[in-house]
């Protein structure tokens, strides 16, 4: 086990740089660049640059340098340990990801909480009363919370909150907590704010996860070790949770590592919708606005958070099976 | 005169006119005295007699004036302030409440603040002045004078002098590094440099080989817009961070702690307020976090020149607090909503039913500011398309272009498109601007009229059709196919795109609609590889100063595909792309003399290039003065002193010419 982890992190660093150059390419791929880019957005409101001030601009922002002399200048700073500077924002990357880093993990892992508080019992509740009315009332749930997209639902949901009470639910905090520093009545306001958003981001997740639970532990039931422990005269709900949903919730541990890179993303499409202060946006923007070494740190973070996602997956899983275990031994 | 608020911008254009009699009166042939535009004027820059006003400060600065850390009002104030008119006297105090798309939308900052020597009167109509006292020009047009205000200060306390000019001149404007070539302003026309000298302290003059009439328009525009330059920066500060001053050793460090590589990057950065609030500026309120930050805050400048008629230094309003959105659906939602004091910029036209509505349930205000452009979806044809020659040769010809026109009904676009808004015509400017060239140019081949069409295609040997009833090019079964290529993001344009393409292939022309990503249709108009395109024509107000439009030598990114391949000949000095059409040189010959010639002599030329643009149908107009650019405004109930009516352009940086620092909160 621990040369597989052995041999994993000596892979880390040859993966990622393979990474960076393929992520780097991907977003110089498009035609343009940021200067384009902000010539468009400058042109959208109605304004011009001259020539002049566009030259001096190329020359200040290094896009008068070639791909591969622009891709050094990264790396540079990345081996330097910094993840270079924002065009758009001249800020260090680094210090515009940590600003936004909190409030994304603390979305993130409230909604992961969400998901499992409910998927879990409720896909236990509908396996043990398989077509009882309320498994019935959970599928029907399931299939429209998989079914609708969840930026879709967010839309809906705004529109429901203006029309009827006349309020925006956007943003984290209201506008005097925006920019306001770290106090009890912030976090009563970010309360105030976080669980609809959190709610939006888990329902997809929560859906799919009673969905497996329920079929997983559906498969456990009927095996004969169960039958043999009913028989032996185990209590039934000692037995259905030592054992079958142990078993069951096997592929969903293998999992949970996939949610690190997600911790860290914050939902794109969602966060843009309801302007929510997380990387997501960030990332989306850069994208948009060919902010190349933002969005290619972004990027690369999350590769990374991928890679160390599926090692921590494969580590889980075998300190909880020891079938696994024993095979990777 | 009434005050600016109650002019219309329509009516109000007319004023231009007395100013470019003036400008007329001043012309070489009239007396030799110095011409004044502005030169001590009553009206907008002497401050009342200071025996009789006593100036008086907003409440939250009394405080630090008492503690002393900061001097009192008088000694704040310049000799010679700013007296800014509007409609009421205000109230101290209050948040002003806007939303912001982040760094991209760093004109949003801008345009709030306005923070240039001269600038533009709320209508749009005169270069009044700001920052500085007054400017005259010598009787040939050829010299200007910059009269700065004695006493006046930058917002650290100190002072504003010639010295903080003739340090953009020397140290910016003529450094290779920061400046690779030098702006077209400030170039004499045999390609050398404008001389800029110090007469003394609060004197600077600029000189040109010969005469010029643009000055005053270009000195408007020279503030941190777009992060450029702007003609003035705060020299002393400034001085640390550039390479002819700066301590070498303490540079590098500087740049390298910033994440920079050349000290170009951090000096650019660090004189944009935006990014960098410690730099000192004149502004009537100061950046106080970054651009970058969920909310860029701005704190009132106690060092502001300005104040209104009873002598209260503005602005009435403490701050503004300009909140981040990822996306401007999201801010258009929080406007809906009323969360903001008064906000124009990122308002999208589409949504002005629902503002109506809700200003109905006396939510808040709704007023529109019409663009002066002209034209906010017009079509243009590339006259330069290479790829396929009878395309190519096709909308070369004028009937084709006229018959084009004829066959769009603008009707239905006006309604559908632009929820009746505006009107159809041409892109010439607004009816009472001076350069309109006439009611008869301003609509003409703007009729819907399918048989005129019809006509005038069978009469270019479009006269066979195929079994789809598309015309065929004479002699030949080709199909006669055309693309429109549209952006989906600033205008209803893809809309406008496909009601035209209708309108097209009922008359036998198959257009197809391209909708494209913004870069990539860039790419392609610097390429020569779009056939027509929608775009709006913004620029005939002001068609001899910035970037317009219509001027072939307009950098293809700020410009519309009319003639890419002139554009490459005028930027190659005539060494690649296509030697230009007469048209296109006259159109060069008329902006070049324009130039040079003031009042009603300009106003004369500005006609003369609107027949020729309407007359050959480059550019076919549809539909303009809509509030489609940032033209519908929001605006609180209790925010008092917002123009109901305003001149709304960028080189007007709307709504700063409805000068924000008189506005103010109903107690």
């Amino acid at each position: 086990m621990l040369r597989i982890i052995l041999q994993r992190l000596i892979l880390l660093p040859i993966l990622l740089l393979l990474f960076s150059v393929i992520v780097f390419w991907l977003i110089q791929a498009p035609p343009g660049d940021f200067l384009t880019s902000y010539l468009a957005t400058v042109a959208s409101s109605g304004s011009s640059i001259d020539a002049a001030q566009v030259d001096a601009m190329k020359t200040q922002f290094g896009l008068d340098q070639p791909f591969h002399i622009q891709y050094l200048r990264w790396m540079e700073n990345l081996l330097h340990g910094n993840l270079g500077l924002s065009l758009e924002y001249q800020l260090p990357n680094t210090q515009l990801i940590g600003e936004r880093l909190l409030l994304t993990v603390i979305l993130a892992l409230l909604s992961f909480l969400f998901t499992w508080a409910i998927a879990i019992p409720a896909g236990i509740y509908s396996a043990l009363h398989k077509n009882s009315a309320l498994d019935y009332f959970f599928t029907v749930v399931n299939y429209f919370g998989v079914a609708t997209p969840n930026f879709m639902l967010a839309l809906i949901l705004m529109w429901l909150a203006f029309s009827k009470f006349g309020v925006s639910i956007t943003n984290l905090f209201s506008s005097e907590f925006i920019d306001a520093p770290w106090s009890w009545a912030r976090v009563v306001d970010l309360m105030k704010h976080i669980w609809l958003p959190m709610i939006i981001l888990g329902i997809a997740g929560t859906a799919r996860l009673t969905r497996i639970m329920r079929a997983n532990l559906l498969d456990e039931l009927h095996k004969p070790y169960v039958v043999a422990a009913r028989a032996k005269g185990l209590p039934e709900w000692k037995l259905i949770f030592r054992y079958p949903v142990r078993l069951a919730l096997n592929p969903l541990i293998s999992t949970i590592g996939w949610y690190l890179p997600q911790l860290f993303s914050g939902s794109l499409i969602v966060a843009t919708v309801m302007n929510l202060p997380n990387i997501g946006p960030l990332l989306l923007h850069a994208l948009t606005q060919q902010d190349m070494y933002l969005s290619g740190s972004i990027l690369l973070i999350y590769c990374f958070l991928t890679i160390l996602g599926t090692l921590i997956s494969d580590i889980l899983l075998a300190w909880l099976d020891p079938r696994i275990r024993m095979e990777g031994a | 005169m009434p005050s600016p608020r109650r002019i219309s911008p329509l009516a109000a254009l007319g004023s231009f006119l007395a100013f470019s009699l003036l400008l007329a009166g001043c012309g070489p042939t009239a007396t030799p005295t110095a011409a004044a535009t502005s030169k001590p004027q009553a009206t907008n820059t002497t401050a009342p007699t200071a025996e009789v006003i006593t100036y008086k400060q907003a409440p939250i600065l009394d405080a630090q004036v008492s503690s002393g850390d900061l001097p009192p009002v008088v000694e704040r104030l310049p000799e010679n302030p700013l007296v800014e008119e509007a409609e009421s006297i205000g109230t101290y105090g209050g948040t002003w409440r806007r939303g912001f798309l982040g760094p991209s939308d760093y004109n949003g900052y801008i345009r709030i603040v306005a923070d240039s020597l001269l600038v533009f009167s709320p209508d749009g109509t005169k270069v009044l002045p700001k920052i500085a006292e007054s400017y005259e020009s010598s009787a040939d047009f050829t010299t200007w004078t910059l009269h700065l205000r004695k006493g006046g200060k930058w917002s650290d306390g100190s002072p504003l002098t010639a010295d903080d000019i003739m340090f953009w001149y020397e140290d910016i404007l003529q450094n290779k590094d920061l400046m690779p070539s030098i702006p077209s302003w400030m170039k004499n026309s045999d390609g050398s440099t404008v001389k800029v000298t110090k007469v003394d302290d609060y004197t600077l003059t600029w000189t040109y080989l010969g005469p010029n009439t643009t000055w005053p328009l270009e000195m408007a525009n020279k503030d941190n817009g777009d992060r450029a330059y702007p003609a003035f920066l705060p020299a002393e500060y400034m001085k640390q961070f550039h390479a002819k001053y700066a301590d070498a050793a303490a540079l590098e460090k500087m740049v390298g702690d910033a994440g920079f590589k050349t000290w170009t990057e951090l000096f650019a950065m660090k004189k944009n307020q935006a990014e960098n609030p410690d730099r000192p500026g004149t502004a009537a309120w100061i950046p106080t976090t970054a651009v970058g930050k969920e909310v860029m805050v701005m704190k009132r400048n106690p060092y502001y020149m300005g104040v209104d008629t009873e002598g209260n230094q503005l602005p009435y309003i403490d701050e503004v607090r300009m909140i981040y959105f990822a996306d401007a659906a999201s801010l258009n939602v929080a406007a809906i909503a009323g969360e903001f004091d008064e906000q124009e910029r990122q308002i999208n036209l589409m949504n002005y039913p629902v503002f109506k509505e809700e200003e109905l349930k006396g939510k808040y205000k709704v007023y529109t500011w019409p663009g002066f452009g002209g034209g906010d979806a017009d079509v243009s044809f590339n006259q330069t398309y290479i790829k396929d020659a009878d395309l190519g040769a096709l909308m070369q010809n004028k009937d084709f272009r006229i018959a084009m026109s004829y066959a769009i009904d603008r009707g239905a676009i006006k309604e559908s498109a632009f929820m009746g808004l505006g009107e159809a015509r041409q892109p010439v400017p607004a009816p009472n601007h001076p350069f309109y060239p006439g009611d008869e140019y301003a609509y003409k081949f703007t009729e819907y009229d399918t048989a005129k069409a019809n006509e005038l295609l069978d009469g270019i040997g479009l006269d066979k059709k195929n079994a789809d009833g598309i015309r065929l090019y004479p002699g030949t079964n080709k199909p006669v196919q055309i693309e429109i290529s549209v952006v989906p993001a600033f205008g209803p344009w893809p809309d406008v795109a496909q009601l035209i393409a209708a309108d097209w292939n009922k008359v036998g022309v198959q257009a197809i609609v391209q909708v494209r990503e913004r870069a990539l249709h860039f790419q392609m108009r610097a390429s020569n590889d779009l056939q027509t395109e929608i775009w709006n024509q913004d620029t005939t107000g002001f068609p001899f100063t910035g970037n317009p439009k219509l001027d072939p030598r307009t950098m293809l990114a700020g410009g519309i595909t009319v003639w890419p391949l002139f554009n490459t000949w005028y930027n190659t000095g005539g060494t690649d792309g296509l030697e230009p059409s007469a048209d296109a040189k006259k159109i060069v010959e008329l902006i070049n003399k324009a130039r040079t010639v003031g009042g009603a002599e300009q106003a004369a030329v500005a006609q003369e290039l609107f027949k020729l643009w309407v007359d050959n149908c480059y550019e076919i107009g549809t539909i303009g003065l809509t509030p489609m650019v940032q033209g519908v405004v929001v605006v609180s109930n209790n925010m008092m002193n917002v123009p109901t009516a305003l001149g709304n352009d960028w080189p007007l940086r709307t709504p700063g010419n409805g000068r924000p620092e008189t506005w103010y909160f109903k107690a």
